[in-house]
């Protein structure tokens, strides 16, 4: 059972989960995606502006991709409500990696919905806004960003 | 070291081929069962909503983004991060066979209040044959010829 673009709520602040960064899957990644020493190379990483490895700020990015799929099955095994269909999104703004990402540090994400705007390509959908924001294990905002997803109108009777 | 590339380099106007990538569809659902597990993105046999069929995810396009500009730029350039990306458009769904193209084009420079470094205002485009089918900006850090005691 899902809801239209026009049942969405704003609000709602929602803790998507947790992810333990570590120098393993740290380098992993960034030999994959970004391989530049500070991210790959504790001896230069030792060297350079960040004292020691920190992770992609991709890394960072796609973690909450995982976690907030992973939120949404969740919801949706347990029965609740949600809209019509998978996501698609035509893109995201205001995207900060604010602190660096160590080894060690657990990283928990969470969203609230903000803004629902029109899609003029798209008139059938509209645009639902999300405030993200990634907290290291003492609180303090390491990363955030607003992300965009289409979601279907309700059809003309 | 000397033929790195500084801060002091980039000026408004250049624009760097940053090289091309073909896009599989192995890599296409390798990369989504990790990080967007979503049908769209994980069966060749899926016609799903607007994507109509397998398309990659975007932010595996945001990956591979990375991954060339590294090859193309910033394995040669005093490359110190970035703060993040003001803006970023997916514009259209990119399929296995698809062959990408980046480029990224220099619209400013701003030196830092400390002087050792300097961000780049870049708008990085992801072309498939004529069409852009993503875009966005952003401003990565290099660090100044004088503050790295080169040249």
């Amino acid at each position: 059972m899902g809801v239209w673009f026009e049942d969405v709520p704003l609000g709602g602040k929602v803790t998507i989960g947790s992810y333990t960064f570590t120098e393993e899957n740290i380098i992993a990644f960034a030999k994959k995606y970004d391989p530049q020493p500070f991210h790959i190379d504790k001896e230069a990483a030792a060297l350079s502006p960040y004292g020691g490895i920190i992770a992609s700020g991709w890394q960072t990015a796609l973690v909450w991709m995982k976690l907030m799929i992973a939120h949404r099955n969740a919801a949706v095994a347990a029965g609740e409500v949600r809209t019509q269909e998978n996501y698609v999104s035509p893109g995201f703004r205001d995207l900060k990696w604010l602190k660096p990402v160590r080894p060690g540090m657990t990283i928990t994400y969470t969203n609230e919905s903000v803004a629902k705007r029109d899609w003029k390509s798209l008139p059938q959908y509209g645009l639902l806004e999300g405030y993200n924001e990634g907290l290291s294990d003492d609180g303090t905002l390491v990363y955030s960003f607003i992300n965009r997803v289409l979601i279907a109108r309700k059809p003309a009777e | 070291m000397t033929d790195l590339i500084y801060f002091d380099d980039f000026q408004a106007g250049q624009v760097y081929q940053l090289g091309t990538h073909l896009l599989t569809a192995e890599e296409i659902m390798e990369f989504a069962a990790e990080f967007d597990p979503q049908p769209q993105h994980l069966d060749a046999g899926a016609a799903t909503g607007i994507l109509g069929g397998l398309a990659a995810s975007g932010w595996h396009l945001c990956a591979l983004s990375m991954r060339m500009m590294v090859d193309g730029l910033f394995c040669r350039a005093a490359s110190v991060g970035a703060p993040g990306v003001d803006e970023l458009q997916w514009r259209k769904p990119v399929r296995a066979g698809d062959t990408l193209r980046l480029e990224g084009e220099v619209l400013a420079t701003r030196k830092s209040s400390k002087g050792a470094r300097g961000y780049v205002q870049f708008r990085f485009s992801m072309w498939r044959g004529e069409e852009r089918v993503m875009m966005f900006v952003c401003w990565p850090m290099f660090g100044c010829r004088a503050a790295a005691g080169a040249g």
